[in-house]
C-alpha cells in the first residue's frame, strides 16, 4: 500500500509534482502513466526516499520509506536498470544488497533463478544487455520478498519472452496480495497487465480509475453507424458537440452522442439504421486523448509535438 | 491461485528464504560495504599496488644505497625514511581509491540502489569509511612491516639494521599505515562532496600533492603562510611516520609536527572532509 498526500516536488522554479494524492492498493497492479516529464519517476524516487518532497508526504505500508527498519522487505524497487555498479558481478551486487538486511545467500540464489540469470550471475554487469540489466533489477527488487513492488519501465529492452515473463510475474505478485506500481510507455502491455491506472500530466493526476473506466471515459462516445440516408441522419443528429465522418466502406462514425441516443433519434426521424456499434478504443487512444487534453488545457498556444511530450 | 512460475522448477516470488527477522543493522551495512569494496577489481588492484610498489621501492632504494655506500652515516631516522618510502605513491593510490569508492556509485547509478536499500545515508557513509579505512590501513601495515622485513637483511649486512624494538620505530611504521588509511577516508569525503571522479580526484590530489609544494612558494613572499606548512595534510602525514624529536634530532627544524600532533591534524582534515560530504549526502537528493 502506497499513499501520497499533497505530494509536491519543485526543482527551483519548476514544479515536477504538483500536490498529488493517490493510493496504490494491495492485491492489484496499478499502472503509472504519463508523458515524459509528467512526474512519474520523480514520484517513484520520492516513494523510495531518494528525493525529498518539497511538501506533502508519501508513505509505504503506513510509514515514510526511511522510517522502516527493513525497507527491502517493505518495498522492492526497480528505478532504472542502470542502478548497478558496472564493475561488479550480478551475484556480488545482489549479495551486497541482501547483506544490508542480513538476507542470506539462499535468497540471492533464488532470485537469480527466478530472473533466469544463472548463466550470467558471475559476469560483470558492465557487459550486460539492457534486458539482462532489467532482469537483474527485478531480481534485486524481489530480494526482500517485499509487500509492495515498484517497477519503473520493467519491460524496457526485454525480448518478447521477457515481456511475457514480467507480465506473468507482476500478475502473480498482485495475486499474492502485494501492491504493485508499474510504469510503462507500452500501452498494449499496460492494458494487459494493469487493473487500475494513475495517469499523470504536468505533475498532476489527470486520471485515477480502473483501466476500463479510463478507456470508457476517454473514448465512450464514438459510434459506428450504417444507414442508406446519411444526409438525413446528419440533419437529425446535428448539434454543437456532434461530428460525423464517412468511412471508406460507406459507414459513418459519429462522435458526441451515445449509441442509444443515435438509435432513438433515427427511430423518431424514421431513418433506417442497418448497423449501430459503440466503438471502444484502445488504451493507447484513450491515453492520447487524455494527455492531449491536458496539454491543450494548460497551454495558451498549441505546443509543438516535442513540447507536448516533455 | 496463480503464482509467478516461468519454468517448472522456478521458485515463486514469495520468499520462504527471507527470514522475518531480516532488517537493517550497522553490522549488516558494514558487511554489505565490505562485499561491495572487495568485489571490485579496482579496489583489489589499488591495494595490491600500494603494497607491491611500497615494498619494491623501499627495497630498491636500500639496495642501491648499499652498493654506492652513502649509508656510511646511517641512523634509525634515515632507515625509517627508506622503509616508509611507500607513503609517497601509497597516498596517491589511496586518495584515488577513496574517491572512486563513492564516485563510482554516482557514475553508474549504483548509489540509488544503495540508498534504496539503506535510507539512513549517514550509516552508508560511515560504513564505507570504516571498511575503506580498515582495508587501506591493513595494506599500509603490510607495506610498512613488509618493507622493514625485506630491507632488514641488506641493512644488517651493513650493520645499520633497526629492530622493531627500537624506540618509536614500530610506532612510526604504524603511523605511516594509519596515514594511508586516513588519506583514503579523506578522499572518500571529498568524493562524496563532489560526486564525481574527476572533481574528487583533482581535489584530493590537490590537497595531498600540490598544496605542500605551493604553500612554501607563497611563504617566500608572505611570511605567515609558511607557518601553516606543518599543518598541511601531507606534511602532517609525513610527521606521523617520524621518530619523535630527541636530542640533536628536532622535527621542528625540518618543518614537521611531532608524530602525535601530525596524527591529530590528519584526523582533523579527514573529519572536516567527511562532514562536508555527509552534509551534501544528507541534504541533497541522490
Amino acid at each position: 500500500m502506497i499513499e501520497a498526500h499533497a505530494l509536491t516536488k519543485k526543482f527551483g522554479s519548476k514544479t515536477a509534482v504538483a500536490g498529488i494524492d493517490f493510493r496504490v492498493e494491495p492485491g492489484q497492479v496499478t499502472g503509472f502513466l504519463g508523458p515524459n516529464g509528467a512526474g512519474k519517476s520523480t514520484t517513484m524516487r520520492m516513494i523510495a526516499g531518494l528525493d525529498r518532497p518539497t511538501s506533502g508526504a508519501v508513505t509505504v505500508n503506513g510509514r515514510r520509506y526511511r522510517d522502516h527498519r527493513a525497507p527491502l522487505r517493505e518495498v522492492g524497487i526497480l528505478l532504472d536498470a542502470k542502478a548497478v555498479h558496472t564493475g561488479r558481478s550480478a551475484y556480488k551486487h545482489l549479495l551486497a544488497m541482501a547483506a544490508t538486511h542480513g538476507i542470506g545467500t539462499k535468497r540471492v540464489h533464488d532470485v537469480i533463478e527466478l530472473a533466469g540469470l544463472e548463466a550470467v550471475a558471475h559476469k560483470r554487469v558492465g557487459g550486460f544487455s539492457l534486458g539482462m540489466g532489467q532482469r537483474l533489477g527485478i531480481a534485486a527488487a524481489l530480494l526482500g520478498d517485499p509487500a509492495t513492488v515498484i517497477l519503473d519501465e520493467p519491460v524496457n529492452g526485454l525480448d518478447p519472452e521477457g515481456v511475457r515473463w514480467v507480465r506473468t510475474l507482476v500478475r502473480g505478485l498482485a495475486a499474492e496480495g502485494r501492491s504493485v506500481l508499474l510504469s510503462s510507455h507500452l500501452m498494449s502491455e499496460m492494458a494487459q497487465t494493469a487493473d487500475h491506472l494513475i495517469v499523470l500530466g504536468r505533475g498532476r493526476v489527470i486520471a485515477d480509475a480502473s483501466v476500463d473506466e479510463v478507456i470508457a471515459r476517454a473514448s465512450g462516445t464514438s459510434v459506428r453507424v450504417r444507414t442508406p440516408d446519411i444526409a438525413g441522419l446528419n440533419r437529425a443528429i446535428a448539434g454543437p458537440d456532434v461530428a460525423l465522418s464517412t468511412l471508406d466502406d460507406g459507414a459513418v462514425v459519429v462522435t458526441g452522442l451515445a449509441a442509444e441516443q443515435i438509435g432513438d433519434i433515427a427511430w423518431h426521424a424514421r431513418i433506417p439504421v442497418h448497423e449501430l456499434v459503440a466503438l471502444s478504443s484502445s488504451l493507447e487512444d484513450a491515453y492520447m486523448t487524455l494527455t492531449a487534453d491536458e496539454v491543450e488545457y494548460r497551454s495558451a498556444v498549441v505546443p509543438t509535438p516535442e513540447e507536448a511530450t516533455r | 491461485m496463480t503464482t509467478a512460475i516461468t519454468t517448472p522448477h522456478a521458485p515463486s516470488a514469495a520468499g520462504a528464504t527471507v527470514r522475518p527477522t531480516a532488517r537493517l543493522t550497522f553490522a549488516n551495512i558494514l558487511h554489505s560495504e565490505w562485499i561491495k569494496l572487495t568485489s571490485l577489481r579496482s579496489t583489489v588492484w589499488s591495494l595490491a599496488l600500494i603494497v607491491v610498489l611500497g615494498i619494491g621501492l623501499s627495497l630498491m632504494i636500500t639496495v642501491l644505497n648499499s652498493t654506492i655506500d652513502v649509508m656510511a652515516e646511517s641512523s634509525p631516522s634515515i632507515v625509517l625514511t627508506t622503509t616508509t618510502i611507500g607513503i609517497a605513491f601509497g597516498q596517491l593510490i589511496a586518495a584515488v581509491l577513496g574517491v572512486l569508492v563513492i564516485s563510482g556509485e554516482y557514475s553508474t547509478g549504483m548509489i540509488r540502489s544503495t540508498l534504496a536499500a539503506v535510507p539512513s545515508r549517514l550509516a552508508v557513509l560511515a560504513a564505507k569509511a570504516v571498511v575503506l579505512f580498515v582495508l587501506v590501513t591493513t595494506a599500509g601495515l603490510l607495506t610498512m612491516f613488509g618493507s622493514w622485513a625485506a630491507t632488514y637483511p641488506v641493512l644488517e649486512n651493513q650493520g645499520n639494521a633497526v629492530g622493531l624494538g627500537d624506540e618509536g620505530f614500530a610506532v612510526a611504521l604504524v603511523g605511516a599505515a594509519l596515514y594511508l588509511g586516513l588519506t583514503a577516508v579523506f578522499a572518500l569525503g571529498l568524493g562524496t562532496l563532489l560526486r564525481s571522479a574527476a572533481g574528487g580526484i583533482a581535489a584530493a590530489l590537490g590537497v595531498v600533492l600540490i598544496l605542500n609544494t605551493v604553500v612554501p612558494v607563497i611563504g617566500f613572499a608572505v611570511e605567515w603562510v609558511s607557518d601553516i606548512s606543518p599543518y598541511l595534510f601531507s606534511n602532517a602525514g609525513v610527521a606521523m611516520a617520524q621518530l619523535p624529536s630527541a636530542d640533536g634530532n628536532s622535527l621542528e627544524t625540518v618543518g614537521l609536527l611531532e608524530p602525535g600532533w601530525g596524527a591529530l591534524v590528519v584526523v582533523a582534515w579527514t573529519l572536516v572532509s567527511l562532514i562536508l560530504g555527509a552534509i551534501r549526502l544528507q541534504k541533497q537528493d541522490a
